[in-house]
């Protein structure tokens, strides 16, 4: 890891998917919300913390429950309501903070990070570099990646890279102030 | 470079989506047996100089199809919406003062 | 310093503090910050720059801008070098080393300059006429000569080991020009409350107002309100970047040069994709030069770009000046040059002067000729005279500068590259953008707006709208004035005669004689036109150009300048480096790369991986063979024999969950799945919608609700979709959730008569005999707390075992797989081996599934049976595909020991002459150990049977091979090594 501005941790992720039928949205999500101890998150790209849990909502009848220290749970969910998958195996946690989080990132997706979309809280899910991910905003200098496992060290090392280039260019920014 | 007022995810690049071609043609029922149903659903296409109602595929973020309606001839978008919700459409956002 | 000899005591916005070195062609040279290397070069007195394109004529530095068709140089060495670089952009650098172009052995004497004798026969279309032979090979032939003789700089051909940047960027308002109209559209749209991003092309802002004298109203108030722009948080300055493209979606491709002035000839480009919420296009206008012979001579400038070097560079271009003109505009530069010292003739076109313009003159002491244009210019390396002619005798004044102007042309390019044609304005005798789309505004200049005062009240305006049409409203406090005099000017509409040559593009050097010779030809629309004399194709783009050529056409032709129109304009609008649009998607970054849980394994085994798409595969093993061809055939017989272990995690897996699983599937697959049991895996086929073969793969049925199905690597993703859309648009009641798994499991096959010995002592608490375990059978388990799944199913021929675990704990089941398989002589096999030992067993894959292939045509028909009401059943039974002679999945056997065949060949019937398409093609090949012979899968014609010889033509490897026509399946037909 390049001495940079910024760094980059690596850690597995637990994910559960759940997913209600197309009739049964309002029942299934009514029971989550109990099991999960609070009101789900409204609409896509917002994200609510409970009981050791961050519950986001994927898609309009898809959630992912993503494991922030919280205790193992067995989500229940009534076969007749929706399903629920694990998806633990499947994706890797990059935690990326630092100065350079989001000029990084600026050169690696095309997000507004200036947007109420993208404002701490929120999830995102876009393209880096040509690999699907979901981006959590942690804080203005903070951002985690959850990574299909298969890319994850092809990414590492893409934001490597453009995390020095950007050192570069506060190198000379410095040098000509 | 499209830019695509998805439902869920907001204004995004086009190249975060699949495109999935005509979305104003009559799918027939999975057990439909006429032939020029499915002829006509698979091979016949208006192709519009003009407003054309589309699927588009939000591959790297949501994941849900939309139905796109775009301008063939400068592509520009009057709206889009979810598949499964149609009548939910979204025209680009527009600022109030507008 | 003394070499500036044409540099001005006082004045400009160089710093003289800090004076920098350079060199041109091997001379040193010296000149401040703040210069461009243009002006650094003319403050040296270098008047001599480069060599033109075709008739390698001398040329001088002709702008003060990206227009610049003459002085372009080569910055750099090996990989950094760089050429075609306008010396009017480039900020001067301290130890820039800079080449002129085109010439050789040097500018002074450039050999090929005595193309100009041969200038008859090369006019416009010369290359069409001339260059013909008898064949195509005639023109292969010239090419090379051509190419050699006429050119611009030549590229370097070692990799550029510079760094470069792609970034993203967003914006309310995005305001492209940072001169009066784009200063106060951007102090306009801030107040609103937009988010501003201010796009510049030079090093400083300030537009045409860096052109005024210093202590001027301009000057005080570009200090004024730059420095409020400053002052801005939401405001984003970026001098140094052009904006390239003009893309849909309000989206604009912006490319910043970085030259960073401590790093000589190290430059690092930034490409910016800016999406606005609407655009304000403030890009200014160009002058218009004006046609006579001997145009082009150095020493000829526009004469907006002589007023710049002289009031922003401190730097006199000549001594003795004549400035011709049709308009008020282009007195202002004669005055600046007479009260810099120059002794200045004016020659305009009108006939009737205004009073002001000429009590000036006279208060200077410049000689002025009205109703007077120049006939033409004497001197070669430098202009030494211009003869004037008109009203009065003709008379000829020495000049060594020669200033023009024919009016201006507004900068619609930008603007104008979504295919919105520009419309002609008659009151400004030029072309302004076409009407704006929702969010798009202009100002300035670029919309006929051409004082000062004009661009800020335009500007003021513009921004106020940008910012309106994101929402941004506050209230906004009045425009900075800026008072400027009224200046008129008029058109002139004709063909010069001129005995000289008389150049409309000055770069590409096309003159008036081409493009009268290209109407006489019939190339009269300005497509043709452009096309037939290269006019407008050169890195200048026809910037001084378009305008006159299309004028002399409009004459030629006795159309109006509208009938005749202007060309289409398309990004980019100056030269971009490929480097810059790259970025750092270069080399392994060009694609981003997947990797299995397996690896590390892999390589750390030696084995030979592959791209597969995106995914690194292990091609083969190293400790099975030197190379690949000795390689497979080995792993083929340890498969066979004994057991062989090979990675399939990169199988595309879907997880189906719902009440409608099963129906989903049944629609699906042309085979059906509703009743396959809990526990039981079953191959399966999807068909395309018009009834071609779409993909194939195994589905599981974990339980009542749940399947777990398997794709075709390269097919996954697309399947996936093909799922998700058939579920959001044509079923969407259906109570079923689908959801790509391909990176959960590790998965891995175990194939071979021994791999259930191995399995059992890889896992002993699994139950896996024949009877719990049947062929395509399922047991679900545990190892090291994950997940285990292991399916009985195989693609080879042999018992085989599917092996799927949490990818976690992937390398550790590969692990004990390896450990306890040893002693059985399991060892690891690659793709290769794996592809060839389904060929064996005639089982279709990629090649066969080419998406031009039926079940039919597969030997699969039976699968589908008496269903119906599955994706792709109604169009599959077209006649078409029912014809008797389409081509059908088939094996081949070689008939001469020692011979092989080759994928690709194409085959044709004993006897029948070997020409077009034959009766089929090769599809799979591979050694076969077991046979000791060559085998193949191949699509034949229906009328060749089985039985028959047929021959494979090879015409690229030259090789024709007898073969025999023979059941795909090579290799126990029965199957009963699948089954026990």
């Amino acid at each position: 890891m390049v001495e940079t501005g910024s760094a980059i941790s690596v850690a597995a992720c637990t994910i559960i998917q759940i997913e209600s039928w197309p009739e049964t949205q309002a029942a299934c999500e009514a029971d989550l919300s109990r099991q999960l101890g609070a009101a789900l998150p409204a609409a896509a790209g917002e994200t609510v913390a409970a009981a050791g849990w961050l519950a986001v909502r994927i898609a309009p009848r898809r959630f992912w429950l993503i494991a922030d220290g919280g205790p193992q749970v067995d989500w229940n969910i009534d076969p007749t309501l929706g399903c629920s998958l694990s998806l633990s195996e499947g994706r890797m946690r990059l935690k990326l903070s630092g100065q350079q989080t989001f000029n990084a990132l600026k050169g690696s997706v095309a997000i507004d990070w200036d947007s109420p979309c993208a404002s701490p809280g929120r999830a995102l899910q876009t393209g880096l570099h040509h690999v699907p991910v979901l981006l959590l905003r942690n804080g203005p200098d903070a951002c985690d990646i959850l990574v299909p496992r298969s890319f994850v060290r092809s990414v590492i090392e893409w934001l490597a890279d453009i995390a020095a280039v950007s050192d570069i260019q506060n190198e000379i920014v410095r040098r000509r102030a | 470079m499209l830019r695509i007022d998805c439902p869920c995810c907001g204004p995004r690049d086009h190249d975060e989506f699949r495109y999935g071609g005509d979305a104003s043609v009559m799918r027939p029922a999975h057990d439909d047996a006429d032939f020029e149903a499915w002829y006509r659903y698979v091979f016949v296409r208006k192709n519009p100089a003009g407003a054309h109602r589309e699927h588009w595929q939000h591959v790297l973020g949501c994941r849900q199809w939309l139905i796109v309606e775009r301008d063939t001839r400068n592509h520009s978008i009057a709206s889009v919406a979810l598949a499964r919700n149609p009548s939910g459409k979204k025209p680009p956002a527009r600022k109030p003062s507008q | 310093m003394s070499s500036n000899f044409n540099r001005l005591a006082e004045g400009g916005r160089i710093d003289r503090g800090r004076p920098l070195d350079f060199s041109f062609d091997g001379s040193s040279l010296t000149g401040f910050q703040g210069d461009t290397l243009a002006s650094a070069l003319l403050a040296n007195g270098v008047s001599l720059v480069g060599r033109s394109f075709k008739y390698h004529r001398p040329r001088g530095i002709f702008s003060a801008g990206a227009e610049e068709p003459n002085a372009l140089v080569t910055l750099g060495t090996g990989g950094r070098r760089e050429p075609n670089l306008p010396a009017t952009m480039l900020e001067l650098a301290d130890g820039m080393i800079a080449e002129s172009q085109n010439r050789w052995p040097s500018l002074a004497f450039d050999v090929q300059s005595l193309n100009s004798l041969f200038a008859p026969f090369l006019s416009a279309g010369f290359y069409y006429k001339t260059f013909m032979g008898p064949t195509r090979r005639a023109w292969m032939f010239y090419e090379h000569f051509i190419r050699k003789a006429a050119g611009l700089g030549k590229a370097g051909l070692e990799p550029d080991p510079d760094r470069y940047e792609v970034r993203h960027a967003f914006a309310d308002v995005a305001i492209v020009g940072g001169g009066p109209a784009g200063l106060s559209a951007v102090r306009a749209a801030a107040n609103a409350g937009a988010r501003v991003a201010l796009i510049e092309q030079d090093f400083r802002l300030g537009g045409q107002l860096l052109s005024e004298r210093r202590g001027s109203e301009a000057a005080a108030w570009l200090q004024t309100v730059e420095a409020e722009l400053k002052g801005f948080r939401n405001v984003s300055l970026m001098a140094r970047t052009t904006a390239v493209g003009l893309y849909d979606g309000k989206v604009l491709g912006l490319v910043e040069r970085r030259d960073d002035p401590q790093a000589a000839g190290q430059a690092l480009q930034a490409f910016t994709i800016l999406r606005a919420g609407a655009i304000v296009f403030a890009t200014g206008a160009i002058e218009r030069p004006l046609v006579f012979s001997n145009n082009d001579r150095p020493g000829v400038m526009l004469a907006s770009a002589a007023r710049t070097y002289v009031n922003r560079f401190a730097v006199l271009p000549g001594r003795k000046a004549v400035v011709a003109t049709t308009n008020d505009g282009a007195w202002r530069t004669a005055f600046d040059l007479a009260a810099a010292g120059a002794q200045v003739t004016v020659a305009d076109l009108r006939t009737m002067l205004a009073p002001a313009l000429q009590a000036e003159a006279s208060r200077l002491g410049i000689a002025v000729r009205a109703g007077t244009h120049i006939a033409d210019l004497r001197g070669g390396r430098a202009v030494k005279a211009a003869r004037l002619a008109g009203t009065g005798a003709e008379t000829e004044v020495d000049c060594d500068l020669v200033c023009v102007s024919g009016g201006w042309s507004p900068t619609a390019h930008l603007a104008s590259q979504l295919g919105v044609k520009p419309v002609y304005r008659e009151d400004i005798d030029g072309f302004v953008p076409g009407p704006f789309a929702a969010g798009q505004f202009g100002a300035g200049s670029v919309v006929g707006g051409y004082t000062a005062a004009e661009a800020i009240e335009t500007g003021h305006c513009a921004g106020i709208e940008a910012a309106a049409s994101c929402g941004k409203t506050k209230p906004v406090p009045a425009a900075l004035e800026l008072q400027s005099a009224e200046l008129s000017a008029a058109a002139f509409r004709n063909v010069p005669a001129a005995r000289g040559k008389a150049f409309v593009d000055i770069q590409m050097d096309v003159t008036i004689g081409d493009i009268a010779l290209a109407h006489r030809e019939g190339y009269e629309s300005v497509e043709h036109l452009k096309r037939y004399t290269t006019l407008g194709m050169g890195t200048d783009q026809g910037k001084t150009s378009n305008f006159p050529a299309l004028s002399a056409m409009a004459a030629l032709r006795g159309t109006t300048i509208p009938e005749t129109g202007t060309t289409t304009f398309r990004p980019p609008y100056t030269p971009v480096a490929i480097g810059a649009l790259a970025g750092r998607a270069v080399g392994h970054h060009f694609k981003p790369t997947r990797r299995t849980p397996l690896h590390e394994w892999h390589v750390a085994n030696g084995a030979d991986m592959l791209e597969v798409g995106l995914w690194m595969r292990p091609y083969f093993y190293r400790g099975a063979g030197r190379d690949v061809n000795e390689a497979y055939v080995a792993e083929m017989q340890f498969v066979r024999e004994a057991a062989g272990l090979m990675d399939i995690s990169t199988l595309g897996k879907i997880d189906i969950q719902g009440p409608d699983a099963a129906t989903l599937l049944d629609r699906v697959y042309a085979n059906s799945f509703a009743k396959l049991p809990v526990g039981r895996a079953r191959y399966g086929v999807m068909l395309r919608d018009d009834g071609i073969v779409f993909d194939d793969g195994t589905t599981t049925r974990l339980g009542e609700h749940r399947f777990f199905m398997t794709t075709s690597t390269a097919k996954a993703a697309e399947v996936m979709s093909w799922l998700e859309f058939l579920l959001d648009t044509a079923w969407p009641d259906l109570r079923v959730a689908v959801a790509s798994v391909t990176d959960e499991w590790a998965a891995m096959s175990v194939a071979g008569p021994r791999s259930r010995q191995v399995l059992a002592a890889a896992f002993p608490a699994l139950e896996l005999s024949n009877e719990a375990l049947p062929h395509m059978g399922f047991v679900e388990g545990e190892f090291e707390g994950r997940a285990l799944r292991i399916i009985r199913l195989s693609y080879s021929g042999e018992r085989a075992y599917e092996v799927y675990v949490g990818a976690s704990a992937g390398e550790a089941a590969w692990r004990r797989l390896i450990e306890i398989g040893e002693p059985f002589g399991l060892r690891p096999y690659g793709v290769e081996a794996l592809g060839a030992l389904r060929v064996e067993k005639g089982h279709v894959a990629g090649p066969e599934i080419d998406g031009r292939t039926t079940l039919d045509d597969l030997g699969l028909g039976r699968m589908v049976g008496k269903r119906s009401g599955f994706v792709g059943d109604v169009l599959r039974r077209r006649p078409a595909l029912g014809e008797p002679n389409r081509q059908r999945l088939v094996g081949l056997k070689c008939l001469e020991a020692g011979t092989r065949l080759s994928g690709g060949a194409i085959l044709f019937k004993q006897g029948e002459a070997r020409q077009g398409h034959g009766r089929g093609r090769i599809t799979s090949v591979t050694y076969s150990p077991t046979l000791e012979g060559y085998v193949g899968l191949a699509l034949l014609a229906g009328d060749v049977a089985v039985g028959d010889e047929v021959v494979a033509v090879h015409t690229m490897k030259n090789e024709t091979v007898r073969a025999s026509v023979v059941s795909p399946v090579f290799l126990d037909p029965e199957g009963e090594r699948l089954h026990g």
